[in-house]
């Protein structure tokens, strides 16, 4: 058994969304981790509203077990609670843990070694689904507007299981519903992510309706992420194609007007011009908007760093590996893989890729 | 720590496995008696073997200063890099594929130090396809003329030498790179010469320029040329716009009381289009301040905004003025 001392982990659980009782989170989840040979201590973090669930975990903490709890401020969402777990956190090396199952337990250690070994982040995806049709659909959709809109190959955006150095942690900017996007911002930033296959858990199978506000807001996630990814340093690319698109549309409209006019007919009363006018509005809107971005970008120019070096860690990295892949993995990964490709259980991880921006 | 070169070489690197070795031989030979030097060396996310050739390239001479990227973010963000780098009282930068020719940085240094802060090198005889590159690109370089009145020939041309107090005033992101002369100009009042260098056909690697970006340069030159016209007074660009607006608007206005009061009749199109542009008056007044507030708050704390100044000491020759 390797030396305890050497691989201490803490395991932040946010508590929010519809939670299974802690203390059978702990006692399920620590387990696996204890007789991998790490030494982990839980940090339970949730909002005055769920509190009273903390209770569960007052037995356990009176046993000595290694468990942590903290009630953080009404106003964060999850992303808040996560960074508040982390500051609590007295470890280096961090597992983010739903408080409901996501992946078989004895799986944990399959996600942590590969941060053990050096990469930034290791993400679990739960693979081969097992789950009800209705899932399936909502998750595919879900990651194929992800992967659409975010050029990103991550296939499991929405399991929070995930391994990380706690300085990743800290340099990433989040804020929000982030924390879902998680493994596709420290791609952008340059991190090394890999994915591993991991069993998914029982209870995680069961059919799933969310109310119609859960699916707006996920909506809307994902299109502040495509905007965040593709556009943060350039708006105008955004608003001024939608702009023109529509300026041009209504342009149009006016310029078929306009003929009929000079044709002798009267336009005056036509709707037709109507919609002509809030097209062109819209389009000049639309541009002058993404003016304000660009003005916006400009200014705080100077005071961005947009770019992030190697550090001198991944510098050594480089220099005893010697091959590029140790920090630049060139093994693609394909977001639509057929089932065939994976039924090994033991699949190593997949590095995850990242395009860089278009030149 | 030795002293600050006073000349810093930026090149961005992407991929550049076979030109690199060649590349740093050449830059050795061009800058050979040109005083102290540094060669930085962008890597922007290679996945060819370039970051590990760099590390071996850098070993063997100090001057060689690899940076490495942590991926690939583009040939702006690279030369940005490399900027903030630089250490040396002249910044020149330039391509890694061999097309440029380190041979002529010696001439770009001396006509920087005839007073000018910025000296861009055009392509004679180009070596690239006509079809996809030279054609567009002339027709590119037209319209950055035309709109952003800074009379560049090539902006194309990366080989290109500045004054460090230059560098230190621009910021470049997005795809910045292809308008730094009018950026220069725009944002610093840089004066900028340009002179003829040598321009070779490329030899290793696939070029990594496409045609499909006619969007993303007419998007750019837009932002360019709003912010050097209205940096200072977006108010005013916004206030422009909005006099378009209401003018249009009043007209509609006009012609809706005619209609009503001199033939007599009933519409509704007429005053509803007055209506529509009405509101979209009152909005950019309001997307003008906004923009005064952003600009207002966004300069605080930031001393690299004014503009250069010409002074006497600026004529003493950049190589053997004091870091």
């Amino acid at each position: 058994m390797p030396d305890p001392g050497a691989r201490r982990l803490s395991v932040v659980v946010p508590v929010a969304e519809r939670p299974s009782p802690l203390d059978g989170i702990y006692k399920e989840f620590s387990r696996p981790l204890r007789e991998a040979g790490f030494a982990a201590e839980f940090i339970f973090i949730t909002t005055p509203a769920n509190a009273s669930l903390l209770s569960t975990l007052d037995k356990l903490i009176d046993q000595g077990e290694p468990i942590e709890t903290g009630i953080a401020n009404a106003s964060v969402g999850e992303t808040g609670l996560l960074s508040a777990g982390v500051a609590m956190a007295a470890h280096d090396l961090l597992l983010t843990l739903p408080a409901y199952p996501r992946i078989e337990a004895d799986e944990l250690p399959r996600v942590v070694l590969p941060v053990v070994q050096g990469a930034h982040m290791c993400v679990a995806r739960r693979w081969p689904r097992k789950d009800s049709w209705l899932n399936r659909v909502q998750n595919q959709v879900f990651h194929a507007m992800v992967s659409s809109l975010g050029g990103r190959r991550v296939r499991d955006v929405a399991c929070g299981v995930r391994a990380m150095r706690r300085d990743v942690f800290e340099a990433l900017p989040l804020y929000g519903d982030f924390h879902r996007f998680l493994p596709l911002v420290a791609l952008r930033d340059g991190y090394q992510v890999v994915e591993v296959d991991t069993a998914q858990h029982a209870e995680d199978r069961q059919p799933r309706i969310y109310s119609p506000g859960v699916y707006l807001r996920r909506v809307l996630d994902i299109l502040g992420l495509f905007f965040l990814i593709r556009f943060t340093e350039k708006p105008l690319r955004f608003f001024g194609l939608v702009g023109a698109t529509t300026t041009l549309a209504g342009g149009l409209i006016m310029l078929s007007l306009l003929i009929d006019r000079i044709q002798g007919q009267a336009i005056a009363d036509r709707p037709l011009m109507l919609l002509g006018t809030l097209l062109v509005v819209l389009g000049v809107q639309s541009i002058a908007l993404g003016l304000i971005g660009e003005i916006i970008v400009h200014v705080n120019a100077p005071r961005q760093k947009g770019y992030r070096l190697l550090n001198p860690a991944e510098l050594d990295q480089l220099r005893e590996s010697g091959e590029e892949g140790a920090t630049n993995p060139e093994t693609p990964t394909e977001p639509g893989t057929t089932a065939s490709e994976r039924s090994e259980a033991e699949a190593p991880p997949h590095p995850l890729t990242v395009r860089g921006s278009p030149r | 720590m030795a002293l600050a070169p006073a000349l810093s070489v930026v090149v961005p690197i992407f991929n550049e496995v076979e030109s690199l070795p060649i590349l740093v031989e050449t830059v050795r030979e061009a800058l050979e008696g040109q005083g102290e030097w540094e060669l930085l060396l962008v890597d922007d996310g290679s996945t060819d073997g370039t970051r590990s050739l760099l590390m071996r390239l850098a070993e063997n001479d100090r001057r060689v200063r690899p940076l490495y990227l942590a991926r690939n973010y583009g040939q702006t963000t690279a030369m940005q890099a490399g900027f903030d780098h630089a250490q040396g009282a002249v910044v020149v930068s330039m391509d890694g594929d061999l097309q440029n020719d380190p041979a002529d940085i010696p001439r770009l240094v001396e006509k920087l130090d005839e007073g000018y802060d910025l000296v861009t090198g055009y392509r004679l005889n180009r070596k690239d396809r006509l079809l996809t590159r030279k054609i567009p690109s002339w027709f590119a370089n037209r319209i950055i003329r035309f709109l952003t009145g800074v009379p560049i020939r090539d902006n194309g041309c990366s080989l290109k030498a500045y004054r460090r107090e230059l560098v230190r005033r621009f910021h470049l992101y997005s795809d910045m790179h292809r308008f730094i002369p009018a950026i220069a100009v725009a944002t610093a009042g840089a004066r900028v010469a340009e002179i003829p260098v040598r321009h070779h056909a490329r030899q290793h690697g696939e070029s990594k320029y496409g045609l499909s970006r006619t969007w993303k340069v007419l998007s750019d030159l837009l932002v360019i040329k709003s912010i050097r016209s209205f940096r200072e007074r977006p108010l005013l660009l916004f206030g422009l716009l909005s006099v378009v607006a209401l003018s249009l608007s009043g007209t509609f206005a006009v012609r809706s009381l005619i209609t009503v009061f001199v033939y007599g009749r009933t519409i509704f199109i007429f005053p509803s289009v007055t209506i529509i542009l009405f509101g979209l008056t009152v909005y950019l007044i309001m997307l003008g301040l906004l923009a005064e507030a952003a600009l207002f708050h966004g300069r605080r704390g930031i001393r690299t905004l004014s503009p250069l100044v010409a002074t006497r000491s600026g004529d003493a020759h950049p190589l053997r003025r004091e870091a």
